[in-house]
């Protein structure tokens, strides 16, 4: 019974890992950019939910969510200019803008943070069986697989996302052919964004103490999920953040008490063992994929 | 194509260094290059009716402090830095010390091991007569083995673990005090107060994250149990981890009188609210980490936590209440009691300089290795040759209730625990 509860514990944490990994594998996938300040999405989401405390749910979510999905649209313009210089370069530069806007956050708003009281009633759990689940985790698997579903339908089945999968296959190509690369790039943080601001709501709920390092610590076992699932495609790297989120909760029930200090010393030589055996992810096929969205 | 591999290497490498620095906190000490301020307070006010101030031409005592007064240990060190500089406000209207005025001056070092360095070679070539460091061990350390090593006392306000000593920096360390309290003094009250409310069985949750947080789960479990009570489960995480979800389904399921537990930041709503929300109204008590209602989520019940002071305005010292008033004038009203510390510092360095007639610091810590009892704000507190933080404070025990505050009990540990 404890390994069940575990396990639905373990699912609650993958699904949360997998929608910030499908944001950040949404933009990679079309412009080979790793976005390290996408916490930053999440943690502007969750303040604009603190500052709207005491109004009506609809009112909190809407304002949630544009101001993330506002501040995605920013740094793509922000990020415009280094489309053509080196991945490293790339790369730093969008560390630096994530540890700019936590600093940003921390001076204007400290460091102590506050409860932001969102949807509290969804933290509550029904039996099962025995078993105790909490209705955030069952939401948070509705909007994951309705959310993933979703992105998967606009990039299947709209211009867009057809103009999308054309951009991340071959740039030049795709735009001597006329699709308007700028605007497919900026649709891209758009959807990214607006997963930021999904995934924020479901995070509010969960972990309700907002301070500047709120989307920050989620972004990062999810980015490591996103390089361990195949950075490649969207659906492996949801994969491989609910992989990362999964293993954590179930690693740390196995785990004997004392010995849980070693929790991230066993996940992490998982972790490297998986990239050295399965460079391209664990969940991308032995035939490598054309299409990277 | 043939660049994929070395972009995944770079980006693999860089998650993977940047999850095992620890997380967020750690990275933000490495990164904060602001350059860094300093405010100085020589405050000479002197009123009607009380003792002259001291003499201008009299060469101030400096206490220097290399403190961060704006990044993550900002809510622990600004407060206890405020009170005191009120404390030396008091003291400098009565007279001084042996003469003299005191003054303070603060260096924000914004948590960077260089600005701690830095800032404590410059405020030793000042003249500081006492080192003044952050409310934790590991981050300040370039500011204490500075101090440490031009033979001057060397105090924290608030850390709480025995490490501020002989116990961390050797022979060196027994200039070295804090004046928070100690985690195994903590624990202990918290397991005293849980026994007299007729809890015998407990879960502890043990959160690995600070030394801090370890100690006070360990010496409750030490105590508790020296006193009869049974400790019938016990949890371990590491804060951030992701699997505080788990714990509290672990805790929520226990058949238990009451659940112990220390820790902060972004866990401790999980933990709480994780606990409630499935049903488990059992007690919870916590150590002065959970002090302040920044963090309360609407509505708990049953919960406790032991700390300084209260600063829910129900405080049962004049004292306090007073320097709350004074704190909440000056523009910033603590969030929780560790101000105290500050304010216990400095009375205990200024009662060491005047028995002592002077600034030698072998001299100060043989008083404050002596100090038993001493009258701190909050109540009397002692330091030993063994114990270089403070043990024996009068704990105000809180209890929220609907979401409200209010002191339920003033309780100091019989002695603390012997955690090894």
């Amino acid at each position: 019974m404890i390994y069940l509860q575990a396990f639905v514990d373990a699912v609650a944490l993958g699904t949360l890992f997998a929608l910030v990994a499908m944001g950040i594998g949404l933009v990679f996938g079309v412009i080979r950019l790793v976005n390290f300040a996408h916490g930053e999405l999440l943690t502007a989401g969750a303040y604009a939910l603190l500052f709207t405390k005491g109004m009506p749910i609809v009112v909190r979510i809407v304002v949630s969510l544009a101001v993330v999905v506002a501040l995605s649209a920013v740094m793509e313009v922000i990020y415009r200019p280094l489309r053509t210089v080196s991945p490293a370069t790339v790369l730093i530069a969008t560390f630096a803008i994530s540890f700019l806007l936590q600093n940003a956050a921390l001076l204007a708003f400290g460091t102590q943070g506050e409860n932001v009281e969102f949807l509290t009633e969804l933290n509550k759990a029904f039996v099962v069986g025995g078993l105790r689940i909490r209705w955030i985790t069952v939401v948070g698997l509705a909007v994951g697989g309705l959310t993933l579903a979703a992105t998967a339908w606009v990039l299947r089945r709209t211009d867009v996302g057809l103009q999308m999968r054309a951009a991340a296959a071959d740039v030049q190509m795709a735009r001597l052919l006329g699709v308007p690369v700028r605007r497919v790039v900026v649709m891209a943080f758009l959807v990214a964004g607006l997963l930021a601001g999904v995934v924020t709501l479901v995070l509010a709920v969960q972990r309700p103490l907002i301070t500047p390092t709120f989307g920050f610590q989620v972004m990062i076992p999810a980015l490591v999920g996103v390089v361990v699932g195949g950075l490649d495609r969207l659906v492996p790297a949801a994969l491989g953040g609910f992989a990362v989120g999964f293993a954590t909760v179930m690693l740390s029930s196995l785990l004997p008490g004392a010995q849980r200090v070693f929790l991230n010393t066993v996940l992490f030589v998982l972790v490297i063992t998986i990239l050295l055996v399965k460079p391209d992810g664990l969940f991308v096929g032995r035939r490598r994929a054309v299409e990277r969205v | 194509m043939r660049k994929r591999p070395k972009l995944f290497l770079l980006i693999g490498v860089f998650a993977l260094v940047v999850a095992a620095c620890g997380g967020a906190e750690t990275a933000e000490t490495t990164t904060t290059t602001a350059p860094a301020t300093t405010t100085t307070t020589k405050a000479t006010t002197t009123t009607a009716g009380e003792e002259p101030a001291a003499p201008e031409e009299a060469e101030p005592i400096l206490i220097g402090a290399t403190i961060d007064l704006t990044s993550f240990m900002s809510p622990f060190d600004a407060p206890a830095a405020l009170a005191a500089q009120l404390l030396i406000e008091d003291i400098n209207a009565a007279g001084g010390v042996a003469g003299r005025p005191l003054a303070f001056e603060a260096i924000d070092t914004q948590v960077d091991a260089e600005q701690y360095k830095a800032g404590a070679i410059e405020l030793i070539q000042k003249g500081a007569s006492v080192i003044w460091v952050t409310c934790d061990v590991d981050f300040p350390t370039p500011a204490i083995q500075e101090g440490l090593n031009a033979g001057l006392l060397t105090v924290a306000p608030c850390i709480g673990t025995d490490q501020m000593g002989p116990k961390r920096f050797g022979d060196a360390g027994r200039l070295a005090f804090s004046f928070g309290n100690m985690a195994q003094d903590e624990g202990a009250a918290m397991a005293e107060f849980a026994i007299d409310q007729g809890w015998m069985r407990a879960a502890v949750a043990r959160d690995n994250l600070l030394v801090y947080f370890q100690n006070v789960a360990d010496a409750f479990a030490k105590r508790f149990e020296e006193l009869g009570g049974e400790v019938v489960l016990q949890e371990n995480w590491t804060n951030g981890d992701g699997t505080i979800g788990n714990v509290a389904t672990s805790l929520a399921n226990a058949d238990v009188d009451v659940v112990a537990f220390s820790t902060a930041f972004d866990d401790l709503p999980g933990l709480v609210t994780g606990v409630r929300s499935l049903g488990s109204e059992v007690p919870m008590i916590c150590s002065w980490a959970c002090d302040g209602a920044f963090w309360v989520p609407e509505g708990l019940n049953e919960f406790y936590y032991v700390t300084y002071a209260s600063v829910f305005g129900d405080d049962p010292s004049d004292e306090i209440n007073d320097l709350i008033s004074r704190m909440e004038a000056a523009g910033s009203k603590p969030t929780t009691g560790g101000f105290v510390g500050g304010a216990d510092a400095v009375k205990a360095i200024a009662a060491a300089i005047d028995a002592t007639g002077g600034t030698d610091g072998a001299s100060l810590a043989d008083f404050l290795e002596n100090m038993t009892d001493f009258p701190g704000v909050a109540g009397p507190i002692s330091l030993s040759a063994e114990n270089h933080t403070v043990f024996g404070r009068p704990y105000r025990v809180i209890k929220i209730t609907d979401g409200k505050h209010a002191v339920v009990d003033v309780r100091s540990a019989t002695s603390p625990a012997d955690i090894g």
